[in-house]
């Protein structure tokens, strides 16, 4: 899998190798900076926007420190571990947009009051009274809607899932910036290792996700439900763009392999899956239920 | 805007020192450069001022010389402030617009003073070019509303429709000096065809300024759209009575342009009061703004009127 090239260092001439799967090395000798072009293929196009770093490694051992420090169900090691190690990369991803047809299909609630004659007892007397009552009538409704939606990203690599890009998304695509060799130079930057044609699916879906949202504040009515919707994607478009991550390996216990915490290099947003102390839970819900038995017994001996 | 081409998918003029279409975020074609490489090399990157090795700075936020500490600059989408491309020339002339001011003032009516025109005097004339976008426009409009038409046991039922929408040069004003009623009587008799890329010499002129920049211009012109598409769905929506009416639209070849506008801001005192007034830059016969009522005039029609009134209801009440 992790294929090499060689390549001629071009500060000192010295032999360098570099794994196919990074765009940037360093050459052993003299410690200059090397980035690699490679002939673009069409499943390993040539990144075309990138992101920047914003976030500074000092402020994101800083993030990453409060956040581990934060969840009170894992294991006091983690939450005392020592975090230090940190690494900035280039993430490979695909910028997702396209045109949005949808033809969608709900009911809608539409909400009227009824006026009601009852009977009832008001000191020992029977007596008429009316009141009023909100009623929804449920109307079908179906139509089409079409948008340009835009800007999903969708992880293109296999060594960090999208799952895991997305906790620390999103990113402010503002601030895009055309690509080139001096973005990048100086940071590990990966290669893509998913083809576009992998992840469109991916990207569809997210894509038709946060149509379902946007037409869920379209709808007109009282409120509705049964939405339903099919979107026909036209106009795609895929971009390679690299974005900025600080990644953070959290070491807690010599037996466990690390948890790896992320934090998005531009806006600081930080994630990890945060190993849980069962131990602490099983303490917890057996404190819990010691409490509700003293009360309860509490109660039943006041009696 | 300089406009080096059209975008492939929703065929608006993309704006030179933009990376992606600014409608929809296809990413720009590329500038043709050298072909790519034949084979995978290495490069270091090199300073301009030292040869040095270059490296991304995170707390420079740039590509910097570690050596020399020059920093060298990533290509980005440009942000530059907005500013007039399309210069309309007067057409009206100071003592024209005076002029013009005199007549609209004895045109009023018989409830402003009599005097009116013949005792106001004028205290400042000041030629004005103030600022604003046009924009043109295909787009699909989707949309969906309650209404009364069809409506069963509630008063609502809801309506759903998509149709399409053409705008020609629609207006949005970009004027902190005019209010938005006052750009709404001007804006239709301008001759957009006859602009120039310079102001050309007016003594004393004043000329507005956008103060946004290009990303806050195109988010003005985006909601100055979708108001549109709200306004223009509402005339398909059966019915007499509407609530909730939602608008999405889909922009196809969104050009927008940048102005600056003529017009006379005129000050003139009567009795002792000052008073607004604008005179159109190129059409003398649109006038407008506050004048004085005579309150001698007022009472003339309404004390006789009450008391006609009040005589009436004695009358019947006496009876």
């Amino acid at each position: 899998m992790h294929a090499m090239a060689a390549f001629e260092c071009q500060s000192c001439g010295a032999r360098v190798e570099i794994d196919d799967d990074r765009r940037t090395g360093k050459c052993l000798y003299c410690g200059s900076p090397q980035v690699i072009d490679r002939p673009p293929t069409p499943d390993r196009p040539s990144p075309t926007f990138g992101l920047a770093f914003v976030v500074p490694p000092e402020r994101a051992l800083e993030i990453a420190r409060g956040f581990v420090r934060r969840p009170l169900f894992a294991p006091t090691s983690f939450r005392k571990a020592k975090v230090d190690d940190v690494r900035g990369i280039y993430l490979p991803a695909y910028l997702y947009t396209a045109v949005a047809h949808t033809q969608y299909s709900a009911s809608i609630g539409e909400n009227y009051t009824v006026t009601e004659t009852y009977t009832t007892t008001v000191n020992g007397k029977t007596v008429n009274r009316t009141r009023t009552r909100t009623v929804t009538e449920w109307r079908d409704l179906s139509g089409r809607h079409s948008v340009f939606v835009g800007d999903h990203v969708v992880s293109a690599s296999r060594g960090l899932p999208n799952a895991e890009l997305e906790s620390i998304e999103p990113f402010d695509w503002r601030a895009i910036k055309r690509f080139g060799p001096r973005l990048i130079s100086g940071w590990a930057t990966e290669e893509a290792s998913l083809a576009p044609r992998d992840v469109a699916d991916a990207a569809r879906r997210e894509a038709a996700d946060a149509i379902g949202a946007r037409l869920s504040r379209f709808m007109p009515g009282d409120s509705h439900r049964n939405l339903r919707w099919q979107t026909q994607f036209d106009h795609e478009d895929l971009e390679l763009v690299l974005v900025p991550l600080w990644i953070l390996p959290v070491r807690y216990r010599e037996d466990r392999p690390p948890v790896r915490l992320l934090v998005n290099g531009q806006t600081g947003q930080v994630h990890a899956k945060t190993p849980i102390s069962w131990p602490k839970v099983v303490a917890v819900v057996v404190l819990m239920l010691a409490l509700i038995a003293l009360v309860v017994w509490l109660v039943t001996e006041a009696r | 805007m300089s406009t080096l081409s059209s975008c492939t998918r929703c065929g608006s003029p993309l704006s030179a020192g933009d990376l992606r279409c600014a409608v929809c975020a296809l990413p720009c074609p590329l500038p043709p450069s050298g072909e790519g490489p034949y084979r995978a090399v290495a490069k270091v990157l090199r300073c301009d001022g030292c040869g040095a090795a270059l490296t991304y700075d995170v707390h420079a936020q740039a590509p910097r010389c570690a050596f020399c500490g020059s920093v060298a600059h990533l290509e980005e989408s440009e942000d530059p402030l907005e500013e007039a491309e399309g210069y309309l020339p007067f057409r009206v002339a100071p003592d024209v617009a005076r002029e013009a001011l005199r007549g609209w003032l004895g045109s009023l009516g018989w409830f402003r003073p009599d005097d009116l025109a013949s005792q106001s005097s004028v205290d400042a004339l000041t030629p004005l070019w103030w600022v604003g976008w046009t924009f043109d426009v295909e787009a699909l409009v989707s949309w969906t509303a309650d209404s009364d038409a069809g409506a069963n046991r509630s008063r609502w039922a809801p309506h759903s429709g998509q149709v399409p929408m053409t705008l020609r040069a629609s207006l949005v004003s970009a004027s902190r000096g005019l209010k938005e009623d006052e750009v709404a009587r001007l804006a239709a008799s301008y001759d957009l065809a006859q602009a120039a890329p310079t102001p050309h010499p007016m003594e004393g002129a004043q000329i507005e300024r956008f103060d946004v920049q290009r990303s806050g211009a195109r988010r003005i012109v985006q909601r100055a759209l979708e108001a549109e598409a709200a306004r223009h769905a509402r005339q398909y929506v059966p019915g007499s009575a509407i609530r909730n009416l939602h608008a999405a639209v889909l922009p196809k070849r969104l050009s927008t342009r940048r102005w600056a506008f003529p017009c006379y801001v005129l000050a003139y005192r009567y009795r002792d009061r000052l008073y607004r007034a604008i005179v159109h830059g190129q059409d003398a016969r649109i006038v407008f703004g506050a004048a004085p009522y005579s309150l001698a005039k007022i009472l003339a029609v309404v004390v006789p009127i009450a008391l006609a009134i009040a005589a009436l209801v004695a009358y019947l009440m006496l009876r």
